[in-house]
């Protein structure tokens, strides 16, 4: 390390020259008062006095002029604006990522939150910048934004520094990353500067530790500055319910603690704002969870609300409530043609569901029903193009080509068959295709392959011999699933698998209707809220502010910002439509474990806990010294009436 | 060269005693003999004398006793006729008892000569040292004419000039000259003081007391015309008058001193720091001239100009044995 100090502008040296017509204009225009005295002759002799020319006389009888080119000197060395070196690398563009995300509001035991910590030692940068460094400030949470341009305006820098609050969002240090990559497209940026408490997305390594692995590659020093661990935390980290009878729930609460000691909390849960049961008491070891079940009987929409009440220190409040909407009970309604024997067979063996057509129904076929606000079906299952029009969030067709694949795939003559699948995905679980005997044969185009159905927003699940048999398709809210052969040209019918695939769309029905199951919203962004088409809705967010947002023709308003945990009011009019409760429900931010080191594709980036000792100007300094000198400098001769005999 | 300046006593418009000085604008109870001197100073200075260390005399008769025997009426001895004395001092009285011839020898009293030189250079007419000079002048010259001394005094201002001279004098009557030539005596100049002692003693003749009465603020050597002095049978009655702002000056900052009498000009920068190197030069020359006077059997002293002539008279230096 250099101990000799910076120079930031070493050309106003050249100020040093402005002691030449100090010294000239202080000997011209040295004004002393006249004074007539009797007689010269002792004054003289004290003037020849050996002692009045020595050396340290001289520097006394010219003292005012010393002074001034003390003060003088002083100025030009505070206008070079030396500096102190820091141990950090020396940036002339700094950007610096302040992690708010949620477990960034964990309090120590002086009660003071990590993003103040990390706001406390940022001042202290931004305080000491130099005149040729700029700083960006960046709050990264799950996604990054810029908060200041690069810039070494301080009360830009600290007015936007104090405006970074937590939000109740688990941490994606890559978003900042890749927005300080992109800064370095424009500006020289050597060195970027992260703080963080070190919670941050890990997946366990070979040896089961949990590691901060990142997706990213630096093309740039990346200094990790972890701050001090907070003090112990329990939280909720999931509340889901499921469906356990017609008109019953059963409700799961998963609480988690921190890696500190032992905790204790009770839990009570809230229908409607209503206690139900008694509170459960949790008392969990370092770094255990529990998952705890409530029932609830209700047929009836209803808003679940968790608490937890820690019984001793808790650093992190937003994790201690969470928030599970229950949909009204009701049976699937599937609609499903007549001329599928085989899936209205199927269906029919599955309980709680309500086949459609039926009956006089049948005759009239009401392909399309509105019920309120709610889609016509649960489930479409056709064979008809036509019935892609039905309203329904899941859907699966047969025998059908979608228009916008027609020039990709067609449907050949000749024998198919299965060559792979996926297995895992929730279509086909279970569902084996080995040795099924399709007639119908699609078959690709030339140079067609699965990248082109990607693009169009299909995925491919299971494979044909020349073309893709079985795709799948989110649009929006709505899952739709193609079998693009015929099944009843098929033995899938005849097969055991083939109830186990109607069970498979069932129960992903339900999951997409919330009727089986329902989990917790988390924050980030609200899911998409089906809500009558083009109208005016107002969303009244938790902390006071809200926004205002128009729903589509679906009547669906999505990418609703929830960055707070709480209750989230949807406004028709003043009147609330619809309440939505977001919560953390994170494990990473609740456990508030911390890592020290983060992986990156090629290196790793190991935290600094000590504050990073950052250049520090010296010209306060250096003014300050000038401004002592003048004021010693008008005391010593303003003390009395100069050259006047009192 | 030098020219005698006419001093005569100021003939009083109304008959008066010889304390009272006539002045149309006093009033008759507080009227002044002198401007110099209050009443009550100098009647008691009439009473005072000088008190030399030495016996500096000159031959002709006076109140001062020298060593060899005289022919006052005051007895001082016997001693065994010795062929050639003037018989008519033998005691015819013992011849007779003892038939053996002894001559009777009386004091000799001679006279003392005092000499006062003022200094009136421009440096003096600072802050009342001219007129403290000439107060002290005026008392210490009555006291020489009330006790039978030869008086004159000096005063040099300009070089291109001669001395203003108040001619020897003696007995009661030259009072009212003296004073009067005190009174109007011209001040400015810048004759050194040394120069001034030597100018006056081409003029005089006489042993006696010198009473140097000047700031003896000189750049050039006082050693010569001190010895001048000692030479020419006076003793150096040196008073150093300097000025309040002299004995303690309170300066600061950077001035340019200009001497009053050359105009010659001094800068001096951070005076204030300089103030006890000035204490201490000026001691020093007190010290000098003190020495100076010491080694040749004369006195000095330092008074400041705003000090009171009676303090200066009556306490100083009757203290001193200047004067009794």
């Amino acid at each position: 390390m250099n101990w000799l100090p910076g120079i930031t502008t070493p050309l106003a040296a050249w100020l040093f020259a402005l002691l030449v017509p100090l010294v000239v204009f202080y000997f011209l225009k040295l004004r002393r008062s006249r004074l007539e005295i009797p007689s010269l002759a002792l004054w003289r002799s004290v003037i020849e006095d050996q002692r009045v020319n020595s050396p340290f006389q001289k520097f006394k009888r010219n003292l005012l002029l010393l002074l001034q080119a003390a003060v003088l000197c002083l100025l030009v060395l505070a206008a070079m604006q030396p500096f102190v070196r820091g141990g950090a690398e020396r940036a002339s563009y700094l950007p610096i990522l302040i992690d708010c995300s949620a477990s960034m509001a964990a309090t120590d035991a002086e009660g003071h939150s990590r993003l103040d910590v990390a706001k406390a030692e940022v001042r202290d940068i931004i305080e000491n910048l130099l005149s040729d460094q700029r700083v960006t400030l960046v709050s990264v949470s799950d996604a990054a934004q810029r908060l200041t341009d690069f810039t070494n305006n301080r009360r830009v820098l600290l007015d936007a520094l104090d405006e970074i609050e937590v939000d109740d969002v688990p941490s994606r240090p890559e978003e900042g990353l890749q927005l300080a990559q992109a800064l370095a497209r424009t500006f020289d940026i050597n060195t970027v500067r992260f703080y963080s408490d070190g919670n941050l997305p890990t997946r366990p390594d070979p040896s089961g530790q949990p590691l901060a692995v990142v997706d990213f590659d630096l093309p740039f020093d990346l200094q990790f500055h972890k701050l001090d661990a907070a003090a112990g935390n329990m939280g909720v980290t999931a509340f889901n319910a499921r469906k356990s009878g017609p008109d019953r729930w059963d409700v799961f609460v998963r609480v988690e603690g921190s890696d500190a000691a032992q905790t204790g909390a009770e839990v009570e849960l809230f229908a409607n704002g209503v206690p139900v049961g008694a509170p459960e008491p949790v008392v969990l070891e370092a770094g255990e969870s529990q998952r705890l079940v409530f029932r609830y009987d209700s047929a009836e929409a209803a808003s679940l609300e968790v608490r937890l009440r820690p019984d001793g220190t808790d650093s992190l409040t937003a994790d201690n409530i969470a928030y599970l909407d229950l949909p009204v009970s009701r049976p699937l309604s599937v609609y499903c043609p007549v001329e599928l024997i085989s899936y209205r067979h199927s269906l029919e063996g599955l309980g709680d569901i309500e086949l459609s057509p039926q009956g006089e129904e049948q005759a009239a076929s009401p392909r399309v029903a509105i019920r309120g606000l709610r889609a016509a079906y649960d489930l479409v299952i056709s064979n008809t193009p036509d019935d892609r029009d039905i309203e329904a969030p899941t859907a699966l067709f047969t025998g059908l080509v979608p228009e916008d694949l027609q020039t990709l795939v067609s449907i050949e003559s000749g024998l198919a068959e299965v060559v792979d699948w996926k297995r895992d995905s929730r279509l086909l679980q279970h569902v084996q295709f080995q040795g099924l005997e399709i007639t119908d044969q699609p078959t690709t185009a030339a140079d067609v392959g699965d990248a082109d159905f990607e693009e169009l927003g299909y995925e491919v699940l299971a494979h044909g011999n020349t073309g893709p048999l079985i795709l799948k398709r989110r649009d929006g809210p709505r899952l739709s699933f193609f079998i693009l052969f015929d099944t009843d040209r098929s033995t899938l019918p005849y097969r055991v698998g083939f109830p186990v695939l109607i069970s498979n769309i069932v129960a992903l029905a339900r999951e997409q209707a919330n009727l089986s199951d329902v989990r917790g919203t988390a924050t980030g962004v609200l899911p998409p809220l089906v809500l009558k088409p083009e109208r005016e809705y107002r969303i009244d967010k938790p902390q006071t502010d809200s926004v205002e947002q128009t729903s589509d023709v679906d009547g669906i308003v999505k990418g609703v910002a929830a960055r707070t945990v709480g209750t989230y009011d949807i406004r028709e009019g003043g009147e609330i439509v619809r309440r939505v409760g977001a919560s953390l429900l994170n494990s990473t931010e609740t456990s508030l474990h911390a890592v020290d080191e983060i992986h990156f594709r090629e290196l790793s980036v190991t935290a600094a806990s000590a504050p990073a000792t950052t250049d520090r100007p010296l010209w306060p300094w250096f003014a300050f010294a000038a401004f002592v000198i003048l004021l010693g400098e008008w005391w010593l001769y303003l003390r009395r009436p100069g050259g006047v005999p009192a | 060269m030098c020219s005698e300046i006419e001093t005569r006593a100021p003939k009083p418009a109304c008959v008066i005693n010889r304390h009272r000085h006539c002045d149309s604008n006093m009033p008759e109870a507080t009227a002044q003999f002198t401007s110099l001197l209050p009443n009550d100073v100098l009647a008691r200075v009439e009473r005072m004398r000088l008190n030399p260390m030495r016996r500096k005399t000159n031959h002709s008769r006076g109140e001062h006793l020298s060593g060899k025997g005289g022919a006052s009426t005051e007895f001082a001895d016997y001693r065994s006729y010795v062929e050639g004395d003037d018989v008519r001092y033998v005691d015819w009285n013992i011849f007779a008892r003892t038939n053996h011839p002894y001559l009777k020898l009386y004091k000799h009293e001679e006279e003392m000569h005092v000499v006062l030189l003022v200094d009136a250079s421009r440096s003096m007419q600072f802050e009342g040292k001219f007129g403290l000079a000439r107060q002290l002048a005026a008392a210490l010259g009555v006291m020489g004419l009330f006790n039978v001394e030869r008086v004159s005094a000096y005063s040099c201002r300009e070089r291109s000039e001669a001395p203003v001279i108040f001619p020897p004098s003696a007995g009661r009557g030259s009072m009212r000259r003296l004073l009067t030539f005190l009174e109007e005596l011209p001040g400015g100049g810048e004759f050194p003081i040394e120069a001034a002692i030597e100018e006056a003693l081409k003029l005089h003749r006489g042993k006696g007391v010198a009473v140097l009465l000047s700031d003896f603020l000189t750049l050039g050597d006082l050693t010569r015309s001190f010895n001048l002095l000692h030479s020419a049978g006076l003793e150096i009655f040196a008073l150093q008058i300097l000025s309040p702002t002299e004995l303690d000056p309170e300066l600061t900052g950077d001035l340019r001193f200009v001497d009053s009498e050359t105009e010659q000009i001094l800068d001096v920068s951070s005076v204030g720091e300089l103030l006890g190197l000035y204490h201490e030069h000026r001691e020093g020359l007190s010290n000098h001239l003190a020495a100076l006077c010491r080694k040749r059997q004369g006195r000095f002293l330092t008074v400041s100009s705003d000090e009171d002539v009676k303090s200066v008279l009556f306490d100083r230096l009757l203290r001193r044995g200047w004067v009794r």
